[in-house]
């Protein structure tokens, strides 16, 4: 983010869990693209409150008249000007907050213009940016039980699903869609909703007895089938004492917040944080 | 495009109205905002979006008697806070958050008021 300080226009190219590019102009974020987060198209989209024929009239006419993606999106009446502002802005936020919660390898800026596809115009505040994102991990460290790991599977919980019941608040949607396949990415991505905020759904619905780790709910069954639960077993037995669970149903120790957890730590990369940790 | 901020002129022109802000009811994020928030502003907003996000679990269509959320206004002895929830194409909608003084408003009025413009936020 040192080119975006110093007002550079261009893009940032960061290499690593998941890594990404952030457009930049003036020194502003105008657009993030990763793999880690779905973007504004994947959003609007999923919603199924726009077409994705009509997205790709759209997308073809910016094209040919040679005007920006969002104005063409504005202009057909596909979404409101304030609407689409708001959308960039939380997109771009939960892309900040993916990259800031993963690795980085290294990046590499690229000075000049910069086409960000459906980009803000003007850009957002990068500090504001990365002080949403510290504050997004902060409350994620502050969950009773976080997805200690963002690629956790979950699964619906034995009785969770009840025919004819419907628990309402986007929870059914989760529930048909958590299958223990999908991590909590696939999840936002396949919700059309923003991976922090899916995080926080599955965190409550994980504390709710809602949802179950994949891997918990297979060894349940496994214990099950064998005719005693394992674990009860060895508690029973004097074995283990009962631990704190994550919601990877693992067990886990209160952990000292990492630099990679810390705002300090935020984008900068894995072997700076490493030499310099907090 | 028009911004966000220009639509926020309106609202921070009703008597009485310190603090406006567009809430993500999903993350809590303040996505735009106008006037001078304090210091406990993004709390409080944070706060609030926790709020809707409980009432629709508790009172949201399929309760009994439960229904869309449209409002949630929370009144101490100093301040009114309104929140009118926006429902944009995407995520689980947001918030016009105002915050006024009490001192000088009649809430009924402010709600119809901030009501009102709510509706041309996102247009």
């Amino acid at each position: 983010m040192v080119c975006a300080v110093s007002g550079t226009s261009g893009v940032l190219r960061i290499t690593g869990d998941p890594g990404g590019t952030i457009h930049l102009a003036d020194g502003l974020v105008t657009a993030v693209e990763t793999t880690g987060a779905p973007g504004p198209e994947v959003l609007l989209l999923r919603s199924r409150r726009v077409t994705e024929s009509r997205w790709d009239a759209a997308f073809a006419a910016a094209a040919a008249r040679g005007r920006p993606l969002s104005a063409e999106l504005v202009a057909r009446e596909m979404v409101g000007a304030g609407e689409l502002e708001a959308l960039l802005l939380t997109a771009m936020a939960d892309a900040i907050f993916v990259l800031a919660s993963g690795t980085v390898d290294e990046y590499r800026a690229e000075p000049g213009p910069s086409d960000g596809g459906l980009a803000l115009e003007p850009g957002a505040d990068p500090a504001g940016l990365l002080a949403e994102a510290s504050r997004r991990i902060k409350v994620l460290m502050s969950v009773p039980s976080p997805p200690a790991d963002r690629r956790e599977r979950l699964v619906a919980a034995p009785g969770a699903v009840r025919p004819g019941v419907r628990l309402g608040a986007g929870q059914d949607e989760i529930l048909a869609l958590a299958d223990g396949r999908r991590t909590t990415r696939d999840l936002a991505f396949a919700l059309g909703r923003g991976v922090y905020a899916t995080t926080l759904r599955l965190a409550e619905m994980h504390a709710a007895g809602l949802l179950v780790p994949a891997s918990a709910s297979t060894a349940s069954r496994s214990a099950r089938q064998a005719g005693r639960p394992a674990a009860r077993a060895r508690q029973e037995s004097g074995d283990e004492l009962p631990r704190r669970k994550g919601l990877t149903g693992r067990a886990v120790l209160p952990r000292r917040a990492s630099a990679a957890r810390t705002p300090r730590g935020l984008l900068r990369p894995r072997s700076n944080r490493d030499d310099n940790p907090g | 495009m028009p911004s966000l901020a220009e639509s926020f002129n309106e609202v921070m022109a009703v008597e009485g109205v310190r603090v406006a802000a567009l809430v993500d009811i999903a993350t809590g994020m303040i996505v735009r905002s106008a006037g001078e928030p304090a210091g406990d502003f993004p709390a409080a907003a944070a706060s609030m979006a926790g709020e809707a996000r409980a009432a629709r679990t508790m009172l949201g269509p399929g309760r009994t008697g439960g229904g869309d959320l449209d409002e949630i206004a929370v009144a101490t002895s100093g301040r009114l806070l309104l929140s009118t929830v926006l429902s944009p194409r995407f995520g689980e909608g947001l918030l016009l958050f105002v915050d006024l003084d009490r001192a000088r408003v009649n809430m009924a009025l402010a709600s119809l008021q901030i009501g009102r413009l709510a509706a041309g936020i996102l247009a």
